[in-house]
């Protein structure tokens, strides 16, 4: 019975190639559309999972409250992790770990930097990063020695043994390489290539002694069986209980969670990745629920073709459920047929949709998760297209379709073809909204005025003796004529890390705590970055009669609440009284989407990382670029010379936001082109169906111009009932999106127009096609066919 | 076989009431070959409708072979039609996409019986038709007469006791025609019961009981002698 199911789908699909084609290849876009948006969903999944006990493992983070609003940081005590492991029993391991630093390894004249972390002996027990060569009971107890991965021992080694040889580190220290560990897989949230004992870093950092001073990361696993809730009851008051003054409360933040749900407001989770793997997830059921709709619409549209056969069918002793699976099978076996097509689809446009998407997706057919996948794709939508073709034609009555079936006008088939095409182009109306105002959006945030000029200005890391050389080095690029400024600072403007809320004015309310950011700068910074002065003056060249002089931003100038901020005392913690001698005018930093935060500006380069360098426009920049090596080169000849420039980081801040942008591009004209293959094939029949009334119609003295619009009407109005339900809903939805965004557009009429005309012009597009042919036939032969 | 007595049917539409049986009584005994005759509209479809159990009429009695399927659902009405009535219509209604041996195959699918059990019934009845060596071809491809042969062959497959043909050689040329109108003559000569709707005085000689139909009843019975 099944074959003879098959045989006859085979043969219908033979019989009506230009259906079957746009049947197919409708179903295979979308199906290879839902593929590759489930492989990216999977991938993001699958983050972490690595790791054998990835449901105990957690990183800490803390809550610290600040006049009612709550920051959540990932920045804890140097004693914590210690501390925590001795005296609470549910603590298993637990390992801390610096940001990741960028250090120069050199071995002879090869000189690369790399990015590790500082970390303790746990680390290795309990993350499942494979360690190929080295003893875990040994390894980061001694800060001697060295773990690196293996692409970075192939970098200084190649196919050699790295295990026991040495490398410079920072131009100063040997360390023997202990050990070597497998580069962590992609879907690693951690990513290092060497690792090295915390006892290092703790060497070099004081304060990591003090228990109100959060600057590290604390990872943690629990005893099997221990309960997380329980933990964090203990961890809440833990910091405080040590230093009453401190005010971190920490919790446990699990590794299930690091990827996806990574957005913290208010001290409680808001999200993350998720929101982007819950939209695609939905489109991607959206796009083949479109390409099941053309199957559903051009099956019933050639109901009529089809109801003799069901009649016949029926006399010889088909009962209705044999018609159905009948159908079914039909469907199914088109469906398997789309399948296999979008394999090759997605198999051709995975390089390219990696490049969109920045993954090294695969897509290997002989796994079977994928083939499963696959499988069930193809049945899901053999089951859902066919659905209703199936108890539609199966419920055909002989007697009737002998006569001579005519479908009328008003018969509920119609209605829900109808019904069908609407819903179809709702879809991509919302998404073409949806795109233009994503679009919108991104451009609106980049086009910020930032209160700075990102133009023309590179940066290059502070290493080494640099440091100390900081005035010559000013001096000497002043020196090249390519340069306009130059300025020293702590971070990148981009992302100022540091915060205390250690500070006191006159007239603050007792006990109240602001949050206030702080940077330190070389005197040229403001005039350097563009940043404009509001009141007073810029910081003396001479950086000693400044040291305790600040500069704040209008924002905290602001909170303070003075007539004129200039000249006015904030006192630190620890007693030290500074002087406000100007107020910048705010800028922004960090979040691009909304209002600066509280900010001072420190004139201290003791501690300066950054330097920025301001290019005079309109100089070649590749001859620029080489005077300023030169002139670092010289002053700090054992490091290679790097260097980014601020507009293109500023770019790479909005790469998720591009990055949906994009996809939601291609994804509403995928859409957009898969209805469109239904409603061509529709129209088609459309216009076969009534090539008689035509015919009589031109007989009677209709123009072409009249019959295509008769034609086309019916599709038109179509549109216009799915713009109507399409414009409320995407505002709803553009507005919820737009509310993330405390720096966002207002959503403008326009773009509702521009949309409904589109899909008016598309579908007109469509069917016109379809309408002139029929149009310019010559009604004696139309006439003469029926 | 057949007792149908005072069957009624009406047909409705928004506007109109049209009455294709109007207490309409007939009888056909077992081995009949009777022919119905009767201009368009007078109800003949109809009655072929719902002697073939495709159609239940809106009151009267209808008993097959003794049992009463007036009110038989659709389910049950197919279980019977299947076992036991073979048709023959005027435009053959083979299906396209079907080889001639699969169309004759079709109602041996429906009634379960097993694949090697169905090449031998199949084969036996093209060859009894004479169409075997027509048997991988597609209908299309096929004459009207050698097409309504199809269609016999496919009637009788299942070994039905009761064959109804509506205007079997309506598509056809006399010479056709003639050689359709002599399977039937045989079929019934070798037990089947056969009940044909026609227009034509020829093929209603082949009969031997005409019963003429006027506006939804019988109105006169001929006996063929």
């Amino acid at each position: 019975m099944i074959k003879n199911y098959f045989k006859i789908a085979f043969r219908q699909l033979k019989k009506n190639k230009g259906y079957s084609f746009l049947n197919i290849l409708g179903l295979s876009l979308g199906m290879a559309c839902a593929m590759l948006i489930l492989l990216w969903v999977n991938d993001e999944v699958q983050y972490d999972r690595f790791h054998k006990d990835y449901s105990r493992l957690y990183q800490v983070l803390e809550n610290q409250a600040y006049d009612g609003k709550t920051y959540t940081f990932a920045a804890l005590p140097g004693k914590f992790g210690p501390a925590i492991k001795q005296e609470l029993p549910e603590i298993k391991y637990s390992a801390r770990a610096d940001w990741g630093s960028r250090v120069l390894f050199t071995l002879g004249d090869k000189s690369i930097y790399e990015v590790g972390n500082f970390t303790d002996p746990d680390f290795l027990k309990m993350f499942s990063f494979k360690l190929l060569k080295g003893d875990t009971a040994t390894l980061l107890t001694d800060p001697t020695s060295i773990i690196i991965t293996n692409k970075m021992a192939e970098k200084f080694f190649g196919k050699e043994d790295a295990m026991g040889k040495t490398l410079k580190v920072n131009n100063d220290k040997l360390y023997t390489i202990k050990g070597i560990m497998e580069e962590p897989p992609p879907s690693s949230t951690l990513k290092f290539s060497w690792l090295a004992s915390f006892k290092i870093y703790e060497g070099q950092n004081q304060w990591l002694t003090q228990w109100g001073n959060n600057g590290i990361q604390t990872f943690v696993e629990l005893n099997a069986g221990a309960d997380a809730r329980a933990v964090n009851k203990k961890l809440h008051d833990f910091i405080s209980s040590k230093d009453t003054s401190a005010i971190a409360k920490p919790f446990l933040f699990s590794m299930n969670e690091w990827r996806l749900r990574n957005k913290f407001e208010e001290g409680k989770q808001a999200g993350g990745r998720i929101e982007f793997v819950r939209l695609f997830s939905i489109i991607a059921i959206l796009i083949i629920i479109i390409a099941c709709i053309n199957f559903m619409n051009l099956a019933t549209a050639r109901s009529e073709q089809r109801a003799r056969e069901v009649g016949v069918r029926k006399v010889m002793g088909a009962g209705k459920g044999m018609l159905i699976r009948q159908f079914f099978s039909e469907s199914i076996f088109m469906s398997l047929s789309a399948m296999l097509i979008a394999a090759l689809i997605v198999w051709l446009v995975l390089p390219s949709f990696n490049t969109l998407v920045e993954k090294k997706l695969s897509f290997d057919p002989g796994n079977p998760v994928i083939s499963g996948g696959l499988l069930l794709m193809a049945l899901f939508c053999g089951v859902l297209a066919g659905s209703y073709p199936s108890f539609y034609l199966s419920s055909f009555n002989p007697v009737t379709v002998f006569k001579g079936l005519r479908i009328g006008k008003n018969s509920v088939i119609v209605y829900v073809r109808k019904g069908l095409v609407i819903t179809q182009f709702i879809i991509s109306i919302v998404l073409i909204i949806s795109t233009i105002i994503i679009y919108r959006q991104i451009q609106y945030v980049k086009e910020r005025q930032l209160g700075y000029n990102k133009d023309n200005v590179l940066f290059t890391p502070l290493y080494g003796k640099m440091r100390g050389h900081y005035p010559a080095i000013y001096n000497e690029l002043m020196a090249t004529n390519v340069v306009e400024n130059v300025a020293a600072s702590n971070n990148q403007v981009l992302s100022i890390g540091s915060s205390s809320g250690d500070f006191s004015w006159e007239g603050k309310i007792p006990n109240s705590q602001l949050l206030v950011s702080m940077e330190w700068v070389s005197p040229q910074y403001v005039p350097a970055m563009g940043m404009k002065l509001a009141s007073g003056r810029n910081f003396y060249d001479d950086i000693t009669s400044d040291s305790s002089s600040i500069i704040v931003n209008e924002t905290f100038a602001g909170i303070i609440g003075k007539k004129d901020p200039v000249g006015q005392i904030i006192t630190r913690g620890n007693g030290r009284k500074l002087t406000i001698a100007g107020v910048v005018k705010d800028f922004i930093y960090n979040d691009m989407y909304r209002k600066p935060d509280p900010l001072i500006l420190f004139c201290d380069t003791s501690n300066v990382n950054e330097l920025a360098i301001r290019l005079k426009a309109n100089r070649d920049i590749s001859k620029a670029v080489s005077k300023i090596e030169t002139v670092i080169k010289s002053n700090n000849p054992a490091y290679p010379f790097e260097y980014k420039f601020l507009d293109d980081e500023f770019n790479d801040l909005f790469k998720s936001e591009s990055l949906i942008g994009k996809l939601s591009r291609v994804f509403a004209f995928l859409t957009i082109l898969i209805s469109c293959l239904g409603l061509f094939g529709l129209a088609a029949y459309t216009a076969e169906r009534r090539t008689k009334e035509i015919g009589i119609r031109k007989v009677l003295g209709a123009t072409v111009p009249n019959v295509i619009t008769l034609l086309s009407k019916d599709f038109i109005r179509l549109v216009v009932i799915a713009s109507v339900i399409a414009f409320p809903l995407a505002w709803w939805m553009m507005n919820k999106f737009l509310q993330d965004f405390a720096y966002r557009i207002a959503i403008q009429w326009w773009v509702f127009a521009v949309a409904g005309l589109l899909a008016v012009a598309i579908a007109l597009f469509t069917v016109s096609f379809q309408a002139i042919r029929a149009a310019v036939m010559n009604p004696v032969k139309s006439l003469r066919t029926e | 076989m057949i007792k149908i007595t005072n069957l009624e049917k009406v047909y409705r539409t928004d506007e109109v009431e049209t009455v294709a049986l109007n207490k309409l009584t007939l009888e056909v005994k077992e081995g009949e070959f009777v022919a119905v005759m009767g201009p368009s509209g007078c109800g003949k479809s109809t009655l072929l409708n719902i002697v073939g159990l495709l159609d239940d009429p809106d009151s009267g009695s209808f008993l097959f072979n003794g049992i009463e399927v007036a009110k038989f659902n659709e389910r049950k009405r197919a279980e019977l039609r299947k076992r036991n009535i073979g048709f023959v219509f005027q435009s053959f209604n083979l299906i396209d996409e079907l080889t001639v041996f699969e169309n004759v195959e079709l109602p041996l699918i429906y009634t379960g019986v097993k694949s090697g059990e169905r090449k031998k019934r199949v084969e036996e009845v093209l060859d009894k038709m004479q169409i075997m060596h027509r048997r991988n071809h597609y209908p299309q491809q096929l004459s009207g007469g050698q097409q309504q042969r199809v269609a016999v062959a496919r009637a009788v497959v299942n070994r039905p006791k009761l064959i109804l043909a509506d205007e079997p050689t309506g598509n056809l040329d006399s010479h056709n025609g003639n050689e359709v109108m002599q399977l039937l003559t045989d079929l019934n000569e070798q037990g089947t019961t056969i009940v044909m709707v026609t227009h034509s005085e020829h093929d209603s000689r082949y009969s031997h009981r005409i019963i003429r139909m006027l506006d939804g009843q019988t109105v006169l019975e001929n006996i063929m002698v």
